[in-house]
C-alpha cells in the first residue's frame, strides 16, 4: 500500500508527528513500511520569470537567461531546448539541494557566468511515469498565472508529499483501502479519524430498467448504477495529486473518481459510458472462450473459466481486471453506469496471471474484500460524481445477489489473553485499545465482548482479539520466559544417529558434504536410477526439463558436482551426500560417495592415498564398521544392477546378507569422457534406510590374547579367475580357530608366472586362546591348509 | 704397595684417552678382565706374610673398585656424546610443510542444522521428520491453510497430482507430529528438513532450500516462553548477548504470529550494511498454535496452547558467515565447502 502522508491527513491530524515517525510505530503494530520516499525533493526554490533568453556565444544548444525570482534578476545557463523568453520557471538558486544530493553552484559555463539553474522535474526526483513528453524533454514551465518569487515550489507544484510504502500481511488486505489504514493510523497514534460521510448517498434516482445478471457464482454480488447525466473534464488537482501519490495517473474526472473510490474503499470500480450499452443490460458469465480487446487496446485470449462481462451477448470487460475497449469513458460521455461487484478472487487470481494483466482493480480483489465494501464504493461515488463530476439524474441501485452479512461479535476473557501471552496487562488498557480500534468492547467481569467492523474480516476468534491487544500495546514488554511443563527427554533417533556416525566418519577419513538439488532431468532418472525401486516420482507442472523428476537416486546429481568441480580445476574432490530418494508411493534414504583424484597425498613426503576402487571399498568398510555391520557380513560380487555409469569390471554390488547394499566402483570410462570426470573417479551408493533393518553389532569386550603368535607367509600360484576372498575362505575354515588373521600382502601376474595364473601372497597369522603353539601343531595345521587350498582352488606353492 | 698405585694410574690415564665406547670396552677388558694387569697383581699375594696380606687385597680390590667407577663414569660421558652426535646428525627442517592428513567438512547447512539440533536437544525437544514427497494434507489443510490460499496455488506448489506435493514447508512435519501425539500432552519437537518453492533461483531465493521448525504444545505454554526459547536459539546461533524483538505478522497456522528479528550479530545493534542500519536482522517467524491446528490434530484447544517458530537455514548460514548467493549451498564448489571446516 501506498501512504500518502498528505492524503492521510484528510483524515487524521498527523501534527507533531514525522513521517518517520508514523513508519516506526505502524512497523511496530504489524503494518510494516518498508520504505519512505519523497514525491519530490528540493530546496532554496523559487518560481522565477524568464526575462531574456539569448543563444550562448560559444554553445549550439545552450542558452544565456536572465530569470527575475522576485527579490532579484539571476543570470543563468540553461541546456533545455524549451526555454524561452516569457516563461514562468521552476529556479533552483545557488546553494539548493535537489534530488539525489546535486548540488547548485555559482558557475561559470563555457566563459558565462551561471547562478542557479532553471529546473525539470526530474531533477527535483519526480518519477518519470508521472510526466508528460513534453515535461521529459525539458524545463517545466508553470501556467501564465503562476507568482513569481513565490518560495513553496514544491506544495505549490502538489509535490510536497511523502509516501509510506507499507507492506502488508495477507490477513490485513482492509488496510489496502486508504479509510481502513486511516482508521489504522489514528489507532497506532491514539487520535480521531474523521472519514467522509456518504452513507445511503445511493439510495436515490428514478427506476431503472437497467438489467443486471450473472450466470456463475463466481460473482455472488453486483451493485450496479445508472447515473444519466455527468459532465467530463479535468479532476481536481488534489484529485490527481493523490492518485499519482498512489501510483494511478490521472485521466478526467469520472474515471478519476472511480479509481479514487476505490483506494478509498478497497472496492473496485468500473464505470461504463452508458451510451455504449445499447441494450442496457450487463450479464456476467464465465462459460466462453473468445479474444476480446480490453482497454489498454490490446487483445486478450479470453477461456472458460474467466469471468466476463457481457451487454447485449457481446463481452465488454474482463471482469475485475480491466474493462473493455468499447465501453470507456471519454470525454464525450455524458452518461454513465456504475458497477461494484464482488469477483472471486481464486477465478481473478489465476485470469490476471494468465493474461499478465496485473492491475490495481484485479490486485484488490486477490486480496479480497470486505462485505459491506460494495455498497460504499457505489454511495461514495454518488457522492463525488455530485460533486465533482455533475452528475444528476440517477436510476435506482439495480443489483444481483443479496449482501447477507452479519456483524461477528468475539468475546474474550482477560485471564486467557494474559495466560495465553504470558503478560499482565490490565483489563482499562485493553479495552482502551479495543476502543480505539473501532472494536467497541463491551465488558463483563472478566470477560469483555468486541464487536468486529465489517472490514476487520480477520478478526474471527479470541486468539485474534488477543493479538489485537499486543500489537498495540507493544511485544516490547513481553517477557522472556522458558516452558514450565513436565521433563522431556531430547535424544536422536536411531538413523538420526547413524546420519551423525557417517558425517563423523566420512569427513574423518577426509570426504566433504554435499547437499544437491532433489530435482532432477528425465535422463538423470533414465540413466540414473541405479537400485531402481519404482517410478520416478513425477511434477505435475514443472518449471523446467532439468526439473521435472524427484530423484530415484543420488548419483545424477553427484556425478554433475564432480564436474563441475573438475570444470573448476578443482582436484582430489572426494565427496559424499546423504539423501531421501524416492519412487512413486515409496522412499529409500542413501548415502552417495563420490571420489577423485587422490584422497591424501604429498609429494614431498612420499605418500598417496589414491581416490580408487580399494580406497573407496576401504573408505565403505570403515564406514560400516562404524555403523555396526562388519566387513565379513559383506560380499562384493558381479554389478548387475549398473553398467552404464560404471566401469562393469572394476565395480561391485555390495550385499549384506541377501540383501543389496549398495553399488560401488569405478566410473564407466565413457561417462568419465561425456561428463569431463577425472580418470579413474569411483562412486558408491549405499542404502542408509536398510542398516536401519538389519542386526548390528554391539561393541563387546573380548579379553586380549595371552599367548604368542606365530605368522607363517605363502604365496600361491592359481588361475587369474580365482578370487582372493575364496582363497581366504578356504584358510578360514581349514585353519579353523587358530587362524586369526589372514593378510593378503602382494598379487602379481606377468613374466615369472605362466600365462592365465597369478600368485597371490598371504600371510596367516596363527594363535591360540588358551596355550602357546608348539611348532608341531602349526605346522599341522598350515600343511591342512596347503592341502585344502590345492585341492578347492586348485592353488600351488610358489617355487 | 706402589705397584698397586702404578697399575692404577696407569688404568686411569688408558680411560682418560679413551674416545669412544670401542676404545673404552677395551680399556676395560685389558685392565679389568682376568688376565690384566689387576688381576696380576693377585699374584703377588703369594710373596706377602699373612699380616701384609689382607691390607694389600684390600688395596688391590680399591684400585679395581676406583678403575671400575671411573670406567663407568666415562661410559655414560661417552655415550651422552654418542648420543648427542647422533641426534645432531639426524636433525630435521622443521619448517618443512607437514604432512597433508585432511579431513572433509560438513556442509554449512548441517552445521546450522546440527548445532539447533544440538540446542533444542539439551532442551528436552525430539527431532521429528517426515517425507519431502507429502500429501496436500500434512502441508496445507492441517495447517489451517485453505483451498483457496495463493500458496496452494500450482504457481507456488511442485504438486505430483492433486493430492500430493512436495511439501512447501517444514509444519508439514510439524503436523505430523501433531498427529503422531494423538493429543498426549506436552510434545516438544525440532522439524529441520528440506523444502520446495516454485520460485526462480537468483542469488536469494532458490526453488529447493532448508528450514527447521519447532514446536511445543502443553498446558499454559505462553508467547512469552516462545520469546525465552527464541533468545537461547539467538546466542547459540549468532554468539551471546544477542537481543530479539517480537513484530505482529501473519502465519496461518499460528494466532498471534510474529516476526522475529535478533539484534546485529555483525555490529552489535548499532547499525552497519549488514542490518541495513537498523541494528536488526529478521530471522525467523512464529506464534502461538492456532486452535484449528491443535483441534485437527485432536487436541483439545482449551485445555493446551502451544508455540511453533521456523528459520531458514540458509538465512542463517548466510548472515553468519555472510555468503552472498544462496546457490552456492547448491553448487558444491570444493573451495566453498572447504571454508567451513566447524560451526563456529
Amino acid at each position: 500500500m501506498r501512504l500518502s502522508i498528505n492524503w492521510l491527513k484528510e483524515y487524521v491530524n498527523l501534527d507533531g508527528v514525522t513521517p518517520e515517525q508514523l513508519a516506526d510505530k505502524l512497523t511496530v503494530a504489524g503494518l510494516e513500511v518498508e520504505g519512505i520516499e519523497k514525491v519530490a525533493e528540493g530546496t532554496n526554490l523559487v518560481i522565477g520569470e524568464v526575462l531574456t533568453c539569448k543563444a550562448h556565444p560559444d554553445s549550439d544548444h545552450l542558452h544565456v537567461t536572465t530569470v527575475n525570482v522576485g527579490d532579484e534578476v539571476l543570470n543563468i545557463v540553461c541546456g533545455a531546448p524549451n526555454v524561452a523568453a516569457g516563461q514562468k520557471v521552476i529556479v533552483s538558486k545557488v546553494g539548493a539541494k535537489l534530488a539525489g544530493g546535486f548540488e547548485i553552484k555559482p558557475a561559470k559555463v563555457r566563459g558565462v557566468e551561471s547562478n542557479g539553474m532553471i529546473c525539470s522535474l526530474s531533477e527535483l526526483g519526480v518519477d518519470k511515469k508521472w510526466q508528460t513528453e513534453e515535461q521529459l524533454s525539458g524545463i517545466y514551465v508553470f501556467e501564465n498565472d503562476a507568482p513569481v518569487g513565490e518560495t513553496k515550489v514544491l506544495e505549490y507544484l502538489g509535490l510536497d508529499d511523502t509516501i509510506l510504502d507499507v507492506g502488508l500481511t495477507p490477513n490485513r488486505a482492509d488496510c489496502n483501502a486508504m479509510w481502513n489504514i486511516a482508521r489504522e493510523v489514528a489507532a497506532v497514534l491514539h487520535r480521531e479519524v474523521k472519514l467522509p460521510e456518504c452513507a445511503g448517498a445511493s439510495n436515490c434516482g428514478t427506476p431503472t430498467n437497467f438489467k443486471l445478471a450473472s450466470t456463475t457464482e463466481k460473482c455472488p454480488v453486483f451493485v450496479g448504477k445508472v447515473v444519466n447525466h455527468v459532465k467530463v473534464g479535468p479532476s481536481p488537482k488534489w484529485m490527481q495529486n493523490y492518485l499519482h501519490s498512489y501510483g494511478v495517473k490521472s485521466i478526467n474526472n469520472v474515471v478519476d473518481i472511480s479509481n479514487y473510490v476505490m483506494i478509498e474503499t478497497g472496492q473496485p470500480l468500473h464505470y461504463y459510458d452508458l451510451s455504449k450499452l445499447p441494450h442496457h443490460e450487463i450479464t456476467v458469465v464465465d462459460d466462453v472462450d473468445m479474444t476480446m480487446q480490453a482497454l489498454d487496446g490490446i487483445d486478450y485470449e479470453i477461456k472458460k473459466g474467466d469471468l466476463l462481462i457481457t451487454t447485449g451477448g457481446v463481452p465488454t470487460g474482463i471482469a475485475g481486471i480491466m474493462g473493455g475497449e468499447e465501453s470507456k469513458i471519454d470525454e464525450n460521455t455524458t452518461s454513465i453506469f456504475i458497477e461494484a461487484a464482488a469477483f472471486n478472487a481464486v477465478s481473478i487470481r489465476n485470469t490476471s496471471r494468465r493474461l499478465g494483466l496485473a492491475t490495481e482493480a484485479a490486485s484488490h480483489f486477490i486480496k479480497g474484500l470486505e462485505p459491506l465494501s460494495q455498497i460504499k464504493a457505489v454511495d461514495r461515488s454518488v457522492q463525488l460524481l455530485t460533486e465533482l463530476a455533475d452528475a444528476s439524474e440517477f436510476e435506482e441501485n439495480v443489483m444481483v445477489g443479496t449482501i447477507d452479512y452479519e456483524q461477528k461479535t468475539v468475546t474474550e476473557t482477560l485471564t486467557h489473553c494474559n495466560t495465553l501471552l504470558g503478560t499482565d496487562f490490565k483489563m482499562e488498557d485493553v479495552l482502551k485499545v479495543l476502543s480505539e480500534l473501532n472494536l467497541n468492547p463491551v465488558q463483563d467481569g472478566d470477560s469483555f465482548t468486541c464487536t468486529i467492523p465489517s472490514y476487520r474480516t480477520d478478526l474471527n476468534i479470541r486468539e485474534d482479539i488477543d493479538e489485537e491487544i499486543i500489537r498495540l500495546l507493544g511485544y516490547d514488554g513481553l517477557k522472556k520466559t522458558l516452558p514450565t511443563m513436565e521433563a522431556t527427554v531430547g535424544e536422536l533417533t536411531p538413523v538420526q544417529k547413524a546420519r551423525r556416525t557417517v558425517r563423523n566418519t566420512l569427513t574423518g577419513l577426509g570426504l566433504s558434504e554435499t547437499v544437491t538439488y532433489t530435482l532432477v532431468s528425465e535422463r538423470a532418472v533414465d540413466e540414473g536410477s541405479l537400485m531402481s525401486f519404482g517410478d520416478a516420482v513425477e511434477l505435475a507442472s514443472p518449471m523446467s526439463e532439468e526439473r521435472r523428476y524427484v530423484r530415484t537416486a543420488i548419483l545424477p546429481k553427484m556425478i554433475e558436482c564432480l564436474a563441475y568441480n573438475t570444470a573448476h580445476k578443482n582436484e582430489n574432490v572426494n565427496l559424499f551426500e546423504i539423501s531421501a530418494v524416492y519412487a512413486v508411493g515409496d522412499a529409500q534414504e542413501r548415502i552417495g560417495i563420490a571420489m577423485s583424484g587422490n584422497l591424501q597425498a604429498s609429494k614431498l613426503h612420499k605418500m598417496t592415498v589414491v581416490s580408487d576402487f580399494y580406497s573407496l571399498k576401504g573408505v565403505l568398510e570403515t564406514l560400516l564398521k562404524q555403523l555396526g555391520v562388519t566387513s565379513n557380513r559383506l560380499a562384493y560380487k558381479e554389478n548387475t544392477e549398473d553398467c552404464l555409469n560404471f566401469h562393469p569390471y572394476r565395480s561391485a554390488c555390495v550385499y549384506l546378507g541377501k540383501e543389496l547394499l549398495g553399488v560401488m566402483g569405478e566410473l564407466h570410462p565413457q561417462l568419465i569422457k561425456e561428463m569431463g570426470l577425472p580418470k579413474g573417479a569411483v562412486y558408491a551408493e549405499i542404502r542408509l534406510d536398510l542398516l536401519m533393518e538389519v542386526k548390528l553389532s554391539k561393541v563387546k569386550f573380548k579379553p586380549i590374547a595371552k599367548y604368542p603368535s606365530v605368522k607363517r607367509d605363502i604365496a600361491l600360484v592359481v588361475k587369474s579367475d580365482v578370487q582372493a576372498a575364496s582363497l581366504s575362505a578356504v584358510i578360514s575354515k581349514a585353519g579353523k580357530a587358530l587362524v586369526k588373521n589372514i593378510e593378503v600382502f602382494d598379487v602379481y601376474e606377468g613374466e615369472h608366472v605362466e600365462a592365465g595364473y597369478k600368485s597371490v601372497a598371504l600371510s596367516i597369522l596363527y594363535q591360540a586362546d588358551d596355550h602357546t603353539l608348539t611348532d608341531a601343531e602349526i605346522t599341522a595345521v598350515h600343511t591342512s591348509i596347503l592341502t585344502a587350498l590345492e585341492k578347492q582352488c586348485g592353488a600351488v606353492l610358489r617355487g | 704397595m706402589e705397584k698397586v698405585e702404578l697399575v692404577k694410574q696407569e688404568a686411569l690415564n688408558a680411560i682418560e684417552q679413551c674416545t669412544t665406547l670401542e676404545q673404552l670396552n677395551q680399556v676395560r677388558v685389558t685392565y679389568l678382565g682376568k688376565k690384566g694387569p689387576i688381576q696380576s697383581l693377585m699374584t703377588l699375594m703369594k710373596n706377602l706374610s699373612a699380616e701384609e696380606k689382607p691390607a694389600f687385597g684390600a688395596e688391590v680390590n680399591a684400585c679395581k673398585q676406583a678403575v671400575a667407577a671411573v670406567l663407568e663414569e666415562k661410559k655414560t660421558d661417552l655415550e651422552q656424546k654418542a648420543m648427542d652426535e647422533r641426534l645432531e646428525k639426524e636433525k630435521i627442517d622443521v619448517t618443512l610443510p607437514a604432512m597433508p592428513l585432511k579431513n572433509g567438512t560438513l556442509h554449512p547447512l548441517t552445521l546450522v542444522t546440527q548445532e539447533m539440533e544440538d540446542l533444542f536437544i539439551s532442551m528436552g525437544y525430539s527431532i521429528g521428520e517426515g517425507p519431502e514427497v507429502e500429501l496436500d494434507l500434512y502441508n496445507f489443510e492441517r495447517a489451517n491453510i485453505p483451498a483457496d490460499h495463493p500458496a496452494r496455488d500450482m504457481q507456488d506448489t511442485f504438486y505430483i497430482n492433486p493430492e500430493v506435493l512436495l511439501r512447501t514447508h517444514t509444519t508439514a512435519i510439524q503436523m505430523r507430529e501433531l498427529e503422531k501425539a494423538g493429543g498426549k500432552l506436552p510434545l516438544k519437537v525440532i522439524c529441520p528438513g528440506k523444502v520446495y518453492r516454485r520460485d526462480d533461483d537468483d542469488a536469494t531465493h532458490s526453488h529447493q532450500f532448508m528450514q527447521c521448525e519447532g514446536l511445543v504444545v502443553a498446558e499454559n505454554i505462553t508467547l512469552a516462553d516462545l520469546k525465552g526459547t527464541l533468545s537461547y536459539m539467538a546466542d547459540r546461533m549468532f554468539g551471546k548477548g544477542r537481543d530479539i524483538r517480537f513484530r505482529p505478522s501473519y502465519f496461518q497456522f499460528t494466532e498471534p504470529s510474529v516476526e522475529v528479528d535478533v539484534s546485529c550479530h555483525m555490529c552489535g545493534g548499532k547499525g552497519c550494511p549488514v542490518c541495513k542500519g537498523t541494528g536488526w536482522i529478521e530471522v525467523l517467524g512464529g506464534g502461538m498454535v492456532h486452535p484449528n491446528v491443535l483441534e485437527m490434530a485432536g487436541f483439545d484447544s482449551k485445555k493446551c496452547s502451544g508455540f511453533a517458530f521456523g528459520v531458514g537455514v540458509e538465512r542463517v548460514a548466510m548472515l553468519k558467515y555472510g555468503v552472498d548467493d544462496i546457490r552456492n549451498f547448491y553448487i558444491n564448489d570444493a573451495r566453498f565447502l572447504k571454508m567451513f571446516d566447524r560451526f563456529d
